[in-house]
């Protein structure tokens, strides 16, 4: 090992001790992210309050970490839940198996299924990690940045 | 898939032609489309469905090109011919194709997500591997309320419908109930019945199965699951003895729909089920259903945990000589445990089955027998007895399948039933059934290929008949002899060697035994009953049940053991024709109860005699070593289709029953499969629950000073009977009263002895209607 080269390893790290850090203050800030990131998935409803999905299983059968259940359940006048003749009653998602690969989102006929941008989706016990139809349709409770055009971190 | 005729091509002077430029061969008469895919060339089809009936044509998804031949054929209906070139990928044929795909699209709404045929339809499959991927069409599709109900089972969505016609044919030609037809032309062509009533029939269930699109789907499956979600499980029907082969759709471990085999059974259903065996399965979590053990107690019942519950078995059990009653649903490894238990953990114990004694069918069970198969081929087909309609439902499609093909039908007995006009049937007067079968002994004789079907119930009580039968087929040496039988698995039973009933019932009423195990077994509502009512009141032994439903013994019973039923669990069942086939598991039973042969074992071990097996096809071995009956069967060789006993399921020892004694009118019960226990379990088939009905002529009511509508009560020489209501009906035989076995609360089976012989009864009203 020559001089030089010691000296050119120093070179570095001097001129990174002068620039500014890569690493971020999480969980006060959050990365951004690009606007393709698949994260934590969100079921959609029509502006007239009806779900999107009509339990048709699709996203079942393209998911290849098998992580959805869907049990559907015919539409009735009295209880009219999607557009479609029949709506999903149950529609779980364990996030602990997503892959988060967005197949469900290309399988389904019906936009009714979208991969978001959050991507905070630890919890205390892995049951918790099992979310429900009810928590797919609402807005994810901690929305993470979106990158704007050109932006660098 | 069963969509194309198997085509032997093994036969002598087949035909040759070229497909594709392959030089192949076929038997004769085969069809195009049946002959290719016996060569490994699919050709697409819609409304072709050998098991129908004669091809129509209707749907031309099957053209192929025939040189030689102007414009291109439906390969459905070509049969192959001596050096035909036949090409099937041609840019005509592939045209075609398109063409047709693109058509029968043009009104179908492509609706597939929301469809219950979506993932396993035929019209989805072919478009894609057939199809033209893009249609021309840009007009807006014809729309339709959906969906409408045929039937109460049914749902027809005319949207979806190809005009495929194998529903119409299969009402028409198969089940030829009459029902179903195609309404108005063109784009507004619609399956209805005539009268446009629901679609009652028998066998409706079957036109879900041949839809090719999702035009007809099953209600109770509507929604349930999609293809990819569940496992489909090959099984067999327990409840009746004609043992159906089916295939159970299983999802998150309860069984979700029942359906026929893609690759059906030829020798026993050819893929059609009826009513009550596709949609009885619901009866698995009914109201009635055992989910949890019960320990009846002077301070009142208590549920007791499965463990417990054994345990208090094997304490209740011990030191005792114990009759042991094996119902005849039970599978060949319950009853041979239950058999074992005699040798070993309890010793001293009698063991016998339920159902009919039949000591006179010794001699027509020797004769060589055939099976529901063989049918087909018969040039004359027998009916001796019974009612085949009601009690063994897919033997009458088999019956109507050998009409359809040429053979003649005819028979005789005391009822009158649905099969009567295929053919020349005599009625005979109640307990003489000997003369009906001596006027057909001429007609047997004369025939190339006859079999005759005997009814297992209706012979048992008439001996003379029996050995008349008998006699008449061993006169022919072609003939054979096919056993409608009345119970799942009798034959089974049977082949075991074990006694009838009447064997445990001597003991309790001598007092030789001081406790009783009934494994399935509900002598309470079975005939004989009143006997056994008789006997368990001053029975003061314990009564451990095993069953999974609960009935008049279980209410009785003071340890009732939770089973699992045939959708639940592994066994062996032998059909009426002596045919061994597997139940295998499809669904899970309730978190409580158990399989009746693992509860069995359990209590073996309980009692300080470890069996020397552990699961159930170990324990088939073990029971059916030694029992010539069983000889070279094995799980494996009854394998997915079955296998028929090494020889006949002969019973020892039983004696026939006297003739009818007392006085009064004679009575003709007739067990129900459709509207039985399993169908009053079910929330599907409710509306087909066999009304408790007395059945009689106008005058015969007359005589008996009732009306139409009267409640009254039957007295016998062997009991007395729950409530009937009477009704009344023309074309009824005079004299003679008629009423259903299996009834709710059993109220037809206090007045008839467990042997089944003829009975008299005395009508008397309690209520006016």
């Amino acid at each position: 090992m020559s001089i030089q080269d010691q000296l050119k390893g120093f070179g570095i790290t001097f001129r990174t001790m002068l620039s500014k850090p890569l690493t971020l203050g999480y969980p006060e800030r959050k990365t951004p992210v690009f606007p393709r990131f698949r994260g934590r998935h969100r079921l959609w409803t029509y502006d007239n309050g009806l779900e999107k999905c009509v339990g048709c299983s699709l996203c079942v059968a393209a998911c290849p970490a098998d992580c959805i259940r869907v049990v559907a359940e015919e539409n009735t006048p009295q209880l009219r839940v999607s557009a479609g003749e029949r709506f999903a009653r149950i529609y779980e998602i364990n996030m602990a198996r997503c892959i988060f690969c967005g197949y469900c989102e290309v399988a389904c006929p019906f936009d009714a299924i979208t991969l978001e941008h959050s991507y905070e989706l630890s919890e205390r016990d892995r049951r918790e990690l099992v979310y429900t139809k009810d928590m797919l349709l609402a807005p994810a409770p901690k929305q993470a940045p979106l990158r704007a055009e050109g932006q660098r971190v | 898939m069963a969509e194309y005729a198997p085509v032997d091509l093994t036969v002598e002077n087949q035909v040759e032609f070229e497909l594709d430029g392959r030089r192949v061969a076929a038997p004769a008469g085969t069809m195009l489309a049946d002959a290719c895919y016996a060569h490994g060339v699919e050709i697409p089809i819609f409304c072709y469905e050998p098991r129908i009936g004669p091809p129509i044509g209707a749907c031309r998804m099957c053209l192929v090109e025939v040189e030689g031949m102007r414009g291109l054929q439906t390969a459905c209906s070509t049969p192959v011919a001596p050096d035909m070139v036949v090409r099937t990928t041609t840019d005509a044929v592939k045209e075609a194709q398109d063409g047709v795909l693109e058509v029968l699209l043009a009104n179908h709404p492509l609706d597939c997500p929301v469809c219950d045929k979506g993932g396993e339809c035929p019209l989805q499959d072919r478009t894609f591997k057939f199809g033209p991927g893009t249609s021309r069409y840009v007009e807006p599709k014809r729309h339709q309320p959906k969906p409408l109900n045929l039937s109460h089972r049914i749902a027809l969505d005319r949207e979806r419908c190809i005009s495929c016609f194998r529903c119409v044919r299969f009402s028409q030609e198969v089940a030829q109930d009459g029902e179903l037809t195609m309404q108005e032309r063109g784009a507004r062509s619609e399956i209805t019945t005539f009268s446009g009533d629901p679609y009652r029939g028998r066998f409706s269930g079957n036109i879900i199965d041949v839809c090719p699109v999702g035009a007809l789907t099953s209600i109770p499956y509507r929604f349930v699951s999609r293809p990819w979600d569940v496992q489909n499980t090959p099984s067999v029907c327990g409840l009746c003895p004609v043992g159906c082969n089916t295939e159970l759709t299983v999802r998150e471990g309860r069984t979700k729909r029942v359906t026929g085999r893609p690759e059906p059974n030829p020798a026993v259903e050819e893929g059609w089920l009826c009513d009550t065996g596709r949609w009885a399965y619901d009866a698995s979590w009914s109201q009635a259903r055992i989910t949890a053990a019960v320990v009846r107690e002077a301070t009142g019942d208590r549920t007791a945990t499965l463990e417990d519950a054994v345990d208090g078995a094997a304490a209740l059990l011990r030191g005792r000589t114990a009759g042991i009653l094996v119902g005849t649903a039970a599978t060949v490894e319950e009853a041979g445990i239950a058999a074992d238990l005699a040798g070993g953990a309890l010793p001293g114990a009698v063991v016998a089955r339920m159902g009919i004694p039949g000591g006179a069918l010794a001699p027509l069970r020797a004769l060589p027998g055939a099976q529901l198969g063989d049918v087909d081929d018969a040039d004359l087909v027998v009916v001796a007895g019974g009612d085949p309609s009601a009690q063994q439902p897919v033997a009458e499609l088999r019956l109507r399948k050998a009409r359809r093909f040429g053979a003649t039908v005819t028979g005789c007995g005391p009822r009158p039933h649905a099969l009567e006009a295929l053919g020349t049937f005599i009625r005979t007067a109640p307990g003489d059934l000997a003369a009906g079968v001596a006027s057909l002994a001429e007609a047997i004789a004369a025939a190339t290929r006859p079999v005759v079907m005997w009814d297992e119930a209706d012979l048992a009580g008439e001996p003379a008949a029996a050995e008349a039968l008998a006699a008449a087929i061993a006169a022919n040496p072609a003939a054979r002899q096919l056993e409608l039988g009345a119970e799942v698995n009798g034959s089974g039973l049977r082949a075991l060697g074990l006694p009838d009933a009447g064997a445990v019932l001597d003991a309790v009423r001598a007092g030789t035994v001081d406790a009783l195990l009934l494994v399935h077994a509900d002598p309470l509502d079975a005939p004989g009953r009143a006997a056994w009512d008789a006997a368990l009141e001053g029975f003061a032994g314990p009564v451990i049940a095993i069953a999974s439903h609960a009935d008049a013994t279980t209410e009785r019973a003071d340890l009732v053991l939770p089973a699992l039923t045939m959708w639940e669990q592994e066994g062996t069942l032998v059909s009426m024709n002596g045919r061994v086939q597997r139940l295998r598991p499809g669904a899970r039973g309730p978190e409580g109860a158990a399989a009746g042969w693992e509860l069995l074992v359990a209590l073996a071990h309980r009692l300080g005699v470890v069996p020397g097996y552990r699961t159930a096809a170990a324990a088939f071995r073990a029971v059916t070593a030694g029992r010539p009956a069983f000889a070279g069967i094995t799980p494996e060789a009854a394998g997915v289709l079955g296998v028929p006993l090494a020889a006949p399921a002969q019973v020892a020892g039983a004696s026939a029953p006297p003739p009818a004694s007392g006085e009064g009118v004679p009575l003709v019960a007739t067990r129900t499969v459709y509207g039985g226990a399993a169908a009053r379990r079910s929330a599907a088939l409710a509306d087909t629950a066999a009304p408790a009905e007395l059945r009689m002529a106008p005058d015969t009511a007359a005589a008996h000073w009732v009306n139409d509508g009267d409640r009254v009560v039957l007295r016998s020489s062997s009991g007395e009977s729950g409530r009937l209501t009477v009704r009344v009906g023309d074309g009824l035989p005079e004299g003679v009263v008629f009423a259903p076995l299996g009834a709710p609360g059993s109220p037809t089976e206090g007045v008839l002895p467990a042997d089944m012989a003829p009975v008299l009864v005395r009508v008397a009203r309690v209520e006016a209607g």
